[in-house]
């Protein structure tokens, strides 16, 4: 059978073995102490004074880890899902999650259990504010907009993979008067975030939240690692775009052989 | 491999059904078993093969073993999602069972979600046993005729949202929201027939036709926003790689695991 996927070529081995290596060794360097700088990301400052918000007017707290499944980009959701939990939990203000997948249901309970026993406020941790709405889009979406209009959480959390349901979401929790907060990497669903929540996370500011707010060690070596990754495919595109720009101007040209010989051929 | 997965029928299925899940049940009951110390090493040892599978199905050329036992293992991973279904909709009743037993404020949309719950249950199941009974319209007439058009009024509610939405992104405030109020008037006004009616004075062949909207509008989709997407995109994807490859060798730290394994 053939793979859904297509299979790694040679700059895919070469490419990705350098950003694990990048990355390995990086952490590696931040758990042996050396002190490792990370910029100002004003979203993610924010999230603590939406907690806060939320505690000082005694209303809930609503967080949507997104419509997607079991993936990488929906851990990466629960991972701030967890650090508003452990937040909010000091505090002991409510946060109400809800989520549009079964699996996630399962994790995201476990999770949560986990960041009020963190903070010694097992107390306070009710299994029903960890809520599986639908697994449908358009369900979830109306289901979650009900329990804004009824909840009127003080601060909206909005994280993951969202489609079409963004928009619904993030302006009922507008009109609800809750502080926003979104974060995707789905490029289409940025402008509406952009327009309707307070603070919008983009693009790998997202995969850099956790590492932001933790502070760990073994994340913000992870995230310098990433930084040296991008610095290999910038390289690789200039590279790319100097071949292709020279076998497009002079097709028979020593320079154009070389590159097409020695480079664009491990593309294919 | 091929063998054990392939379709059974009759008693062998029902054999190797009550066979999984003894065999599962005695794999979560040995993990629960197990001390906590000890469950962390097992859990991440289990992550490490099953991202090991995919990484080698992706890294090793063409035609390999892996990609043979592919549609095994991607059921295999369905079926473990099925059974967390259920815990979904334990929590679902909990929720609304709550909602009625201590009468909350709305709790006959508890109610309501309950019927719809088994009606349509119900009306599945039947129908897949007999689908020449009652139940089969009765399906559809809750599927199509209900559930469907529910999600399309929801969908539909975007229109409404997007003029607020759309307002209050286009209020200027300050320089970025004015460029971006001229951007999206070239895009809007260069993607419709009155658009390209506004400049159509301007020679399409001359020098300044690119001052058309249309070509106005298709040069800042295709270019400066088109390289921007790609941006955002190789940043996500190393993001993306970098968390996974955290996961798969459990070097998440912070929410997955609060302390090194």
């Amino acid at each position: 059978m053939e793979s859904t996927t297509s299979y790694a070529n040679t700059v895919i081995y070469i490419i990705e073995g350098l950003l694990v290596a990048f990355i390995l060794i990086n952490i590696l360097k931040a758990r042996g102490g050396k002190r490792l700088f990370i910029r100002r990301i004003q979203g993610l400052n924010y999230i603590d004074d939406a907690v806060g918000r939320a505690t000082e007017m005694g209303k809930p707290i609503a967080f949507s880890p997104g419509i997607g499944g079991l993936s990488i980009l929906t851990l990466q959701a629960l991972s701030v899902l967890t650090h508003v939990v452990r937040k909010a939990a000091r505090y002991g203000t409510r946060v109400i999650a809800c989520v549009c997948d079964a699996m996630i249901y399962t994790i995201a309970d476990e999770m949560c259990k986990d960041a009020y026993e963190a903070e010694n406020a097992s107390e306070f941790f009710n299994g029903n504010d960890i809520r599986f709405l639908s697994d449908s889009q358009f369900s979830y979406a109306s289901a979650f907009v009900g329990m804004l209009h009824r909840e009127r959480p003080a601060a909206v959390f909005l994280f993951g993979h969202y489609a079409a349901e963004s928009l619904i979401l993030a302006e009922n929790g507008q009109a609800v008067g809750g502080i926003q907060i979104a974060g995707t990497p789905d490029t289409t669903q940025v402008p509406f975030f952009l327009a309707t929540c307070d603070y919008t996370i983009i693009g790998d500011e997202y995969y850099a939240a956790g590492a932001y707010l933790s502070k760990e060690p073994t994340l913000l070596g992870s995230l310098v690692g990433q930084d040296y990754g991008k610095i290999v495919l910038i390289i690789t595109i200039i590279i790319g775009i100097a071949a292709a720009t020279c076998t497009a101007l002079a097709p028979g040209s020593t320079a154009a052989q070389w590159l097409s010989t020695h480079f664009l051929e491990y593309f294919k | 491999m091929h063998t054990l997965f392939a379709p059974k029928h009759g008693v062998e299925l029902w054999l190797y059904i009550a066979g999984s899940l003894v065999i599962g049940a005695g794999l979560l009951l040995l993990l629960c078993q197990t001390p906590q110390r000890l469950r962390k090493p097992v859990i991440a040892f289990v992550t490490f093969l099953g991202g090991l599978y995919f990484t080698l199905e992706f890294l090793i050329p063409h035609d390999n073993y892996f990609t043979h036992v592919m549609p095994e293992v991607v059921n295999a991973e369905i079926v473990v999602s099925c059974f967390t279904l259920f815990i979904g909709i334990y929590n679902l009743f909990g929720v609304h069972g709550r909602a009625i037993r201590r009468k909350q404020p709305g709790w006959y949309n508890s109610v309501a979600f309950f019927a719809a719950f088994f009606l349509i249950a119900s009306a599945g199941f039947i129908k897949d046993m007999r689908p020449d009974s009652a139940a089969t319209p009765l399906f559809e007439i809750l599927f199509n005729g209900f559930m469907n058009s529910l999600q399309s009024t929801t969908f539909s509610l975007i229109a409404f949202y997007i003029v607020s939405a759309a307002y209050r992104a286009f209020r200027i405030r300050n320089s970025e929201s004015v460029l971006m109020m001229i951007t999206a008037m070239i895009i809007m006004l260069g993607l419709v027939p009155l658009g390209s009616a506004l400049t159509s004075f301007i020679p399409a062949n001359s020098f300044f036709s690119f001052l058309r909207l249309e070509k106005l509008s298709y040069f800042i989709l295709l270019l400066p926003n088109m390289a921007v997407q790609r941006a955002i995109a190789f940043g996500v994807g190393v993001g993306s790689m970098a968390m996974g490859l955290r996961i798969w060798l459990s070097l998440e730290r912070g929410s997955f695991f609060d302390e090194e394994l």
